[in-house]
């Protein structure tokens, strides 16, 4: 393998590789980075097992050159080394070859460093991608479906399933739920889809995580591919890799309560706010939880009450108020979180009495809803 | 170096057979127990059936290649479905099982074949080994465990009673007395080694050893003052012993080396004495013979199986000696 490279280019690619290699492996192989030099350019993977990162340099830009490839190949060399290298070379372009042996050649300038190689066959085998399975999303949608799911994906690993985000795409819908059974987070979003094929998968709440922090903000639509053990997303000189939750996620389509019998309606900002300083003195309780009951004139109570620190009430001006009376409570932290995740000035949240969970959702708006499960108190 | 399919069936035929059998009847179970003693070739079996399950062209259908990408990464350790646990320090920490759930509870990063592999199952920590009954409880069809341990009997019947149990048969020191002879070790050496392990590779090694050569010494040099001058043991046992037999399993050797001694003893009185393993010291061995007798020998023969099993359950090393060397002492009776 010989290659002579644009510097800013590789560092670039580099450090984007280098978000999925982890220190910390039992497989010695994922300390490095994957380079692979083909005819039409350089591809670069780094990997944890979990999720893998594949960067690929194409061999000319907008007219401009930059790679040389020279003779093709592929090596594994350490990450934590040549990441560094990169960076510090003296030059603009960098030539890097393979001599036999596995031994391999940086040179930049009159720089010339020798790195111990190991053998690319060795490397995890990424799955092969089908054009044909594939559907698309725009990359802010995605993000935003990512935001408002993932923070609700449970903790524990006692149920390892949960962990995850559910991902159902059917009819040219996917929908995205995630909860920790003691609340749920649901997005929907229209993709385009070129077959009618049907999945259901699982994918850890990490990996997402770390794709929403990798892909930036553009309307330029992401391609997704959902393999038999991984899902792969595919931006336009990167791809990304993650492995799927192993089992069934749990039916929750029953848990989402159809009709209501208290619909109230309020601002989002205002009640966000509401909470925020009900939770100041219920923060110090062990379960963080605020009380909320309905009062005439569509006024609304929230308050809180620690008896050793002391208690907090207040009121809100609804929009309205719908149907019975109610008094109920629940996690001031699952509410702030929900109310973070829904977008739009006013929200409607629908109760079906005081043990049973309850929805909010934006006003004129069904893509997304947030479900909590209230707390036992009165 | 792996050693082939073929190779490990001189070894352990019955084992391979089983193996052998599941694998072209596709039965393998979910977890297999490897017992056997160190050296009986239990971790190269184990990463043998993984290579076998994972192979992608094995050799009429159960014995791996060892030569496609699958075969050579599990050789090198590179497979990403092939996860070994090995105790980190003196037991496997509940963390490294936690570890191997969390990356059970994802699917393989390849095919949907798993395989772990817990070395030293016996050293789990108790919190560990209930975390990975759980795991064992609710297999994944496509997951295949295999639990090695020297120690059956201090796994927990629990873990037991979920696991097909492959039993290892100790080498016969006499095959293996033989192929040290082949490999040129002199005659001495190859009937200690034979007896004090049942790996090749190791027995070869220790051959090379000056430290190996040095504790033959002192551990005679002991019996004899122990003999001759009982009260002088202890000086021996501060001049010598402690600075040569350092850690845990270098003390286990000299013990091991020491009982020997009293079996070589024991096969004189027996008139069996072609099974020897001190040959050089032969003439003075059958001197010391005559003066025990059988029954004390076998007292004695017991006094060291018992401070071995003290050493495993961390006794201080230097206590553990002199209450050791005060019981072997015969005659006056201090203690």
């Amino acid at each position: 393998m010989k290659f002579l490279i644009q510097r800013d280019r590789l560092v670039q690619s580099v450090q984007d590789v280098m978000k999925a290699v982890s220190t910390r492996t039992t497989i010695p192989i994922l300390t490095g980075i994957k380079i692979v030099a083909s005819e039409d350019g350089v591809t670069l993977t780094g990997s944890d097992s979990d999720v893998s990162i594949e960067s690929f340099i194409p061999k000319e830009e907008a007219g401009d050159e930059i790679v040389e490839v020279k003779q093709t190949g592929a090596i594994v060399l350490q990450a934590k080394f040549f990441s560094e290298i990169v960076k510090k070379l003296p030059t603009d372009t960098v030539e890097i070859e393979v001599l036999n042996s596995l031994q391999t050649v940086i040179r930049s300038g009159k720089s010339e460093f020798n790195l111990n190689g190991l053998d690319a066959e060795e490397y995890p085998h990424l799955p092969q991608i089908e054009e044909s399975n594939q559907f698309s999303i725009p990359t802010d949608l995605l993000k935003a479906m990512i935001r408002q799911t993932v923070f609700a994906v449970s903790a524990s690993e006692t149920r390892p399933i949960l962990t995850g985000v559910n991902w159902k795409v059917e009819r040219n819908e996917l929908t995205c739920i995630a909860t920790d059974s003691h609340r749920l987070a649901l997005r929907k979003a229209m993709v385009e889809i070129e077959n009618n094929d049907i999945y259901n998968v699982v994918i850890p709440g990490k990996s997402l995580n770390e794709l929403s922090k990798i892909m930036d903000d553009s309307n330029e639509l992401i391609h997704i591919v959902i393999t038999e053990n991984q899902i792969l997303f595919k931006a336009k000189h990167l791809l990304f890799f993650s492995r799927l939750l192993e089992g069934n996620y749990p039916d929750t389509s029953r848990l989402i309560p159809n009709e209501s019998k208290t619909d109230i309606i309020l601002n989002t900002k205002e009640f966000l706010q509401a909470i925020d300083r009900a939770s100041l003195l219920a923060r110090e309780g062990r379960n963080n939880v605020v009380k909320f009951a309905t009062i005439n004139d569509g006024i609304v109570e929230v308050s809180s009450n620690t008896p050793e620190v002391g208690k907090v009430i207040e009121e809100i001006q609804s929009q309205s108020i719908e149907g019975e009376e109610l008094k109920i409570s629940f996690s001031a932290k699952y509410m702030m979180d929900a109310l973070k995740a829904l977008e739009g000035t006013d929200i409607k949240i629908s109760f079906t009495g005081a043990m049973r969970p309850f929805l909010i959702t934006p006003l004129h708006d069904d893509s997304i809803l947030q479900l909590i499960l209230p707390v036992r108190t009165y | 170096m792996a050693l082939d399919w073929d190779q490990l069936e001189k070894i352990q035929p019955t084992v391979l057979k089983m193996v052998k059998n599941s694998l072209l009847k596709n039965r393998v179970a979910h977890a297999y127990l490897l017992e056997g003693m160190r050296g009986t070739g239990k971790r190269e079996i184990g990463l043998l059936t993984a290579k076998a399950l994972l192979c992608l062209s094995p050799d009429s259908g159960y014995k791996p290649c060892e030569s496609c990408v699958n075969c050579r990464r599990i050789n090198s350790g590179n497979h990403p479905d092939v996860h070994v646990v090995e105790p980190d320090g003196l037991s496997i920490k509940k963390h490294q099982i936690k570890e191997l759930q969390e990356e059970f509870s994802k699917k393989g990063v390849e095919s949907s074949r798993k395989v772990y592999m817990v070395v030293h199952a016996d050293k789990m920590s108790a919190s560990a080994s209930n975390s990975l009954l759980k795991f064992l409880e609710e297999p994944n069809s496509e997951t295949v465990a295999f639990l090695l341990t020297e120690q059956f009997q201090q796994i927990l019947p629990t873990i037991l009673s979920r696991c097909q149990i492959l039993s290892f048969k100790p080498l016969h020191p006499k095959a293996l007395l033989q192929q040290l002879e082949e490999n040129g070790v002199d005659a001495q050496n190859a009937r200690i080694l034979a007896y004090l392990t049942n790996d090749l590779n190791e027995a070869i090694t220790l051959n090379g050893d000056d430290w190996f050569a040095q504790a033959q010494k002192i551990v005679l040099k002991l019996y004899e003052v122990l003999k001759k001058n009982p009260l002088e043991a202890m000086v021996t046992l501060q001049g010598d012993w402690y600075q040569h037999f350092k850690e845990k399993e270098q003390i286990d050797c000299g013990l091991d080396l020491l009982l020997l001694i009293f079996k070589d003893l024991l096969y004189i009185q027996l008139d069996k004495s072609e099974q020897i393993v001190y040959l050089k010291y032969r003439e003075q061995l059958e001197q010391f013979a005559l003066k025990v007798s059988a029954r004390h020998l076998a007292d004695q023969m017991a006094a060291i199986l018992d401070a071995k099993r003290r050493l495993s359950a961390n006794m201080n090393p230097q206590a553990l000696m002199e209450q050791l060397v005060l019981k072997l002492q015969e005659g006056s009776l201090f203690v």
